[in-house]
């Protein structure tokens, strides 16, 4: 079984100063986005990784990944203005390799997410190649439905994390339909469910698979990193 | 002493901004907001153990770092060495200073 990681480094476009990337920023000695690097590569099936990024950052990338990722085959594949449209360029670089068959599973993992551990990258190619699609939740009880009903026993509200994985094929094919419509979703399950069967199954996620949005986010990141000793090849477990 | 500029969302404001990020070695020390001022800093009684913690992991980690770079690109290495370390003392003193007398 042979799975590719596409890492969405290329931001949200709107950056017009000298600012850095938030997924450039240094955290804990690396880059924020060559930890994911790090701990998707443990995964022995994954057997391909692209970073979509932003041209302008592209000299930096391949500067960044020849210091941290030495020998690691990172393909870069160029942004668009939107998540789907920076997911939709990665899975056409991917596409010959999906319809050549060298590809079982694509996993798509948002780079502000230094913290998804090893184990978490695991389980949810695991989960696609059994289900068709997995992804990690977190179950958030203190939240009811925008139409103000309370979910019923078994059904609570959860927050959906990244990486998430889906076997290669109906995932491009979706993708494919998707740009035929004109239709932009908002995270890659949505496009899955617009224009497929295929199941998605859930998995645990982790409270340290935090995104990077607030500046307080890169201390919390880095103080979880040092509880682990550097280390997300094994599952951290819960926020203490 | 090293500063990034970063846009994130400002917790206080709630806008999305430009921010100055201020690293003492590889730690965060503070963050400042530019819409609205507001800053974010590690307590100066938490940056010290961080800091000492981190840099056993540094001088645990760096035979293998090194070895890794020379592995990569033999001459360069070679080259850049004498330098590096001859800068060593400085940056490790400034990194001190920062965290003890912030």
């Amino acid at each position: 079984m042979r799975a590719a990681v596409i890492l969405l480094a290329a931001g949200s476009g709107s950056r017009v100063g000298h600012e850095t990337n938030k997924v450039f920023l240094p955290l804990a000695g690396r880059r924020v986005f060559t930890w994911s690097l790090r701990w998707a590569l443990q995964v022995p099936s994954v057997t391909r990784l692209v970073l979509v990024i932003a041209e302008r950052d592209r000299a930096l990338a391949e500067a960044v990944l020849a210091r941290e990722a030495a020998g690691a085959d990172v393909r870069l594949v160029r942004g668009g203005s939107t998540r789907h449209a920076s997911e939709w360029n990665a899975l056409q670089s991917l596409a010959p390799e999906i319809r050549r068959r060298e590809l079982d599973i694509v996993v798509i993992h948002d780079a502000a997410r230094p913290l998804a551990s090893t184990a978490v990258f695991a389980d949810v190619i695991t989960q696609a190649l059994a289900h068709g699609g997995a992804l990690p939740v977190r179950p958030q009880p203190g939240l009811v439905p925008v139409d103000g009903t309370t979910p019923p026993p078994g059904h609570d509200v959860v927050a959906v994390q990244t990486p998430q994985a889906f076997r290669a094929r109906p995932l491009l094919a979706a993708y494919e339909q998707a740009d035929r419509a004109g239709f932009v979703g908002t995270d890659t399950a949505s496009c899955i469910e617009r224009f497929t069967s295929t199941p998605i199954w859930c998995v645990p996620g982790s409270a340290h698979n935090i995104k990077i949005t607030f500046p307080e986010d890169l201390f919390l990141a880095e103080h979880l990193l040092a509880q682990a000793h550097w280390d997300l090849t094994s599952d951290p477990g819960e926020t203490p | 002493m090293t500063v990034e500029h970063a846009e994130f969302r400002c917790s206080a404001c709630g806008q999305t901004a430009e921010h100055d990020l201020r690293y003492a070695g590889r730690l965060l020390e503070s963050t400042r907001c530019h819409a609205c001022g507001h800053v974010v800093e590690m307590q100066p009684r938490a940056l010290l153990p961080a800091y000492l913690h981190d840099l056993e992991q540094r001088v645990a980690s760096k035979p293998a770092r090194l070895l890794q770079r020379a592995s990569d690109d033999r001459i360069g290495f070679l080259r850049s060495l004498p330098g590096a370390l001859a800068r060593q003392p400085l940056k490790l003193a400034r990194e001190l200073w920062t965290v003890i007398w912030r």
